[in-house]
Parts: structure tokens; C-alpha cells; sequence
């Protein structure tokens, strides 16, 4: 006799919920497993959509949080939902979840933390992504903002993953956090150049450059008296978007342009004057000098003694 | 300059030189001004070339969207009044390729004759930059070289009960609309709020100024430009200006 047996319906664990028994078969199991991969799929495939649709009309930084909410979101709300099928109460999960979380807390104190400042970096975004940063002496490119690290590409090249934690807890320099920022240039000139034709110049090839800033204005000064030159101090405004390129290309122009109208940069010198002495007064001196070693070889000997 | 020119062609005005001209493979663009030149290969049959101004916020490199017109003299009016008075602008001249009916517009180029210089509007923490231009205020639309300069009609409305001291005005480019026939032109509003904030936008009627003398003949004669920004299809973006920083 052969007993009429359904393998999916063949019973793994009883559980209890709202007081009654509630068998989980492994057709209940294999339904959760299905509907967590489609659901997982689907997330994917949604935010895939969702990231080419989304890619010219909103910033990279705010879409990308945008996509991550909803993935995970999506994503808790289908496993919480399906949670009865493995005969687990959602419900529950209020009172379990804070024992659970105390047992996580210390379990995986790390992890926890870098997934808690992970969610603070997405809501406070003192970074976003494409942002130039400087982070515990890392600086570059902020690649992309995950939930458990952020990944920054250096200027070099190279791929480095700093945990949430070190990010949300360390001091964050944001070079472009600002839409405009300020570099400066001391120039030396010679002594015998006018400084203040040489103020115009600076302050007439600034004016031609596109992108130095009208407003907050540039400043171009003596700032010092040096000793073998003097110091011209040159101070610009720029979108952060262009300084590095305009500071790398001025510099450069003002000295060739400077030169072009006879003033030069100045070299490191110092002034030596040799002043002959007449013979008479050599012959005058000849004698003391020789008493002064006298005295320092009595002075030997009398040290000696 | 300004105008459809079906391939091959070739033009010249004011040291700018530029032309389509028949390869084997397809066309060569070549476009010249000063020391710059530009070249690119063209694959298609049954194009033509549209040249006219756009937004001027393109070149050397498209950096922001806003334009800060600086008056030459700042302007005091009074609480409830409203005024017109004509402002230029820098012109950019943009060259596009489209098919015949002028679909599938695609830009080859962008460049200017005149000065280009950016400004921060507002704060340094929270500005923003904008390409600068300084004009004179005139009260009756002058004629500026095209090429170069083009007229924007403001009509100032002071919505508060104070006066306003106007020294500057800020558009952004997404709702710029250049309209052009021997001269070009644009329609703008400035809407004072209060003593530190005002809106700005653009109209889309471009009749106005020393047009309401002409017949209605010419007035329908001004073409609506194709902008570089209206080809970029960009959802959420504000077409207009709210000045918090002061004008």
C-alpha cells in the first residue's frame, strides 16, 4: 500500500502564533524563498528602470538615495510581510526586535554602527556622491555613498573604501561644498621694478580670465618687503568647479607677461660691499695685530702656569 | 547670419567663418574664429544648418544657468509701480544640424564675440555663480550689433509698499526665449517682492517696444530661436529666478 504523500506539504517545524499551531511546510518555506528572490528581482530591475529614467533629470547623489530607499525599503517590506510564512509574527518582531537588537548590538557592534552612520550620511549628505573630499588624509572623488562604506576614487586612481563609521566620525573636508573658493599666489619682484605697474598687470590679465570671479572680488597687493624681493600677493575667486585648472594656467601667463614688460621675478640675493683699505693704514695696523697674538699666547701660557 | 542654410555652404561676417563642405564620406564642418578652429565630420543626407543666438551661458564652458545683468545705474521704484525699460545681453550663436522640418535637432556648435566673465550671486556658502554682463538701462530699445548684443525688455513690478533699489537682475536660462530677425530679442518680467527679494522669468510674447509701431506683417516676421538648453530634456527645473539675495 502506497500512502498518497504531497513532499510539499511535509511538515518542518510547528510555531505558535496568536495561539494557535501553525505548521511551516516546505512548501511555505519554498514560497518565501520564491517570493523574496522575485520581490529581490524585481527591486533590481525597478531601480535599474529607475536609474537609466531618472539619470538626466535629477543629480547622481540624490537619485542614487532615492534608488537605495526604495531598493531596501521595497525590499524590508516584502520580508516583513511574508514573515508568516515561516511562521514568524510580524508582530513579534516589536518585542523581538529589541531583545534581537540588543544581541545584535553587541554581536556585530561594527557592522551596526557603519549601517546606522551609513543612514545618517544619506539623510544629513554632508557628502554626495562625485563630491571632491578629504577624509582621514584620503582625498578624492566620492564614487558612491553605500550603506555600510563609501567608496572614494583618489586623484591617482585608486579605489579607497572608508567604513560610515570613520566617514560620519572624523572631520570631513568637502573641497567643492561651497560653489566658489579662493587660491592665492605670492610673486617676488625685483627691488629697482614698479610694483604698481606691476599690480595693473596681474589685475588686468585677472580681469581677462573668464572664470576669476568679478564677485567676491580679487585682490592684488604688496604684501611684503622681503629681503631680496618684493612680495606681491595675488588672491582670486573661482567656481570650484574651475580653480584648479585656471590657478595651474594663470600663474604662468602672469610671469611671462610680467617679464614681457621688464619685470622680472626676483632670485634669492645679498648684497656684499668690499671696500679697500689704503696701504699706509695696513703698515699702521700690521703691529697691533701682532701684540693681539702676542697677548693670546700669553694668555696660553699663563693658563698653563 | 542668422538664418537655414542647406548643405553644402559657407559664410563669413565679423572674422567668424563657417562652412559645410562635400567629403567622400559625408560633410566637414569648419568653423573659425581668431586662433580657434573648429572641425567635425557630419554622416546624414537631407540636412540642413539653422544658425542663430542662444542662451548665452554656453561658452567657454557651460558652467551654470544664470545670467547677472549689472545696471549701469542702479534704478529706485517706488512701492506699487511698475515700469519697461530695455537692458542688452551677450549673445551666443549657435549652430545646429536638423532634418528638413527641423526635427531631430542636434548642436554642432556654440561661440561668441564678446567678453565672458562669471560672478557669485549671493553668499560664498550658498550663492550661486552666474555669467555676468553690465548694461545700460534705456527706456526705449536700442540697437545693438546682433552678433553681439541683443535687448531684453524688463517690466519691473514692485509688488511691496517700499521703494526698490534695483542695481542688478538674474535669469536663469532653462526659461529664456530668443526670438530674432535682424535683431534679437527677449521678454522678461522682474517681480519685487520685498526690500531683499524679487522673481525673475521670461514671456513668451516677443511683440512689444518699438515692434507695436510696425504692422502686424513684420511682427509675425521675428523667429523663435532654438535654444541649447529647451534640447536638453530635463524635468523639474525651475524657469524662473528667485532672487533671495537682493537686486
Amino acid at each position: 500500500m502506497i500512502a498518497d504523500f504531497n513532499f510539499l506539504d511535509f511538515v518542518l517545524y510547528d510555531t505558535t502564533m496568536d495561539g494557535e499551531i501553525y505548521n511551516v511546510t516546505i512548501g511555505a518555506l519554498l514560497k518565501f524563498i520564491l517570493i523574496l528572490s522575485f520581490s529581490t528581482l524585481f527591486a533590481r530591475i525597478l531601480t535599474l528602470y529607475l536609474r537609466r529614467s531618472l539619470k538626466d533629470k535629477v543629480s547622481k547623489d540624490v537619485g542614487e538615495t532615492f534608488l537605495k530607499f526604495l531598493y531596501y525599503g521595497s525590499l524590508i517590506v516584502v520580508f516583513i510581510s511574508i514573515l508568516p510564512l515561516i511562521g514568524l509574527d510580524p508582530s513579534g518582531l516589536l518585542l523581538a526586535g529589541g531583545i534581537t537588537g540588543i544581541i545584535l548590538g553587541f554581536a556585530s557592534q561594527n557592522i551596526v554602527g557603519n549601517l546606522v552612520s551609513g543612514f545618517f550620511l544619506m539623510v544629513e549628505r554632508p557628502i554626495k556622491i562625485g563630491d571632491q573630499v578629504q577624509i582621514n588624509d584620503i582625498s578624492g572623488y566620492v564614487t558612491d555613498i553605500r550603506i555600510i562604506s563609501t567608496l572614494i576614487r583618489t586623484y591617482d586612481g585608486l579605489l579607497v573604501r572608508i567604513p560610515n563609521q570613520q566617514v560620519f566620525t572624523t572631520n570631513i573636508t568637502n573641497i567643492v561644498g561651497h560653489p566658489v573658493r579662493r587660491f592665492e599666489w605670492t610673486i617676488g619682484i625685483r627691488y629697482n621694478d614698479d610694483a604698481n605697474a606691476a599690480i595693473w598687470i596681474i589685475k588686468d590679465l585677472i580681469d581677462k580670465e573668464p572664470f576669476a570671479l568679478l564677485s567676491p572680488s580679487p585682490s592684488v597687493f604688496v604684501n611684503d618687503l622681503g629681503e631680496s624681493s618684493v612680495k606681491i600677493v595675488i588672491r582670486i575667486w573661482a567656481p570650484v568647479s574651475e580653480w584648479f585648472g585656471m590657478k595651474t594656467r594663470l600663474l604662468w601667463t602672469i610671469k611671462q607677461t610680467l617679464e614681457e614688460n621688464g619685470i622680472e621675478i626676483a632670485f634669492p640675493q645679498r648684497i656684499i660691499q668690499l671696500q679697500k683699505v689704503p696701504e699706509k693704514q695696513q703698515i699702521e695696523e700690521k703691529p697691533t695685530k701682532e701684540k693681539e697674538i702676542e697677548s693670546v699666547l700669553n694668555y696660553g701660557e699663563r693658563v698653563l702656569t | 547670419m542668422y538664418g537655414y542654410y542647406d548643405l553644402p555652404f559657407s559664410v563669413e561676417k565679423e572674422g567668424i567663418s563657417i562652412s559645410v563642405e562635400n567629403v567622400e564620406e559625408g560633410w566637414v564642418y569648419k568653423r573659425t574664429l581668431g586662433t580657434e578652429e573648429v572641425e567635425k565630420v557630419i554622416f546624414g543626407d537631407e540636412k540642413h544648418i539653422i544658425i542663430n543666438p542662444v542662451e548665452p551661458l554656453n561658452t567657454p564652458k557651460e558652467i551654470t544657468p544664470n545670467l547677472l545683468i549689472e545696471f549701469e545705474k542702479t534704478l529706485l521704484l517706488a512701492g506699487g509701480e511698475k515700469k519697461q525699460i530695455f537692458l542688452t545681453f551677450p549673445i551666443e550663436i549657435g549652430i545646429f544640424i536638423a532634418d528638413k522640418g527641423n526635427k531631430s535637432l542636434q548642436l554642432l556648435d556654440v561661440l561668441t564675440l564678446v567678453r565672458q566673465k562669471f560672478t557669485l550671486y549671493g553668499e560664498v556658502s550658498n550663492g550661486v555663480v552666474c555669467k555676468h554682463w553690465k548694461s545700460q538701462v534705456y527706456s526705449n530699445p536700442p540697437s545693438p550689433n546682433p552678433l553681439q548684443e541683443g535687448i531684453i525688455e524688463l517690466n519691473l513690478r514692485n509688488t511691496s509698499s517700499e521703494w526698490a533699489s534695483i542695481s542688478k537682475a538674474v535669469f536663469s536660462a532653462y526659461g529664456m526665449k530668443l526670438y530674432y530677425n535682424g535683431d534679437v530679442f527677449m521678454k522678461a518680467r522682474m517681480d519685487i517682492i520685498n526690500r531683499t527679494t524679487a522673481e525673475t522669468g521670461f514671456e513668451l510674447q516677443h511683440i512689444s517696444g518699438e515692434l507695436r509701431n510696425q504692422s502686424v506683417k513684420n511682427r509675425k516676421s521675428r523667429k523663435e530661436a532654438f535654444g541649447v538648453y529647451s534640447l536638453q530634456k530635463l524635468g523639474f527645473v525651475p524657469l524662473k529666478f528667485y532672487m533671495g539675495w537682493g537686486f
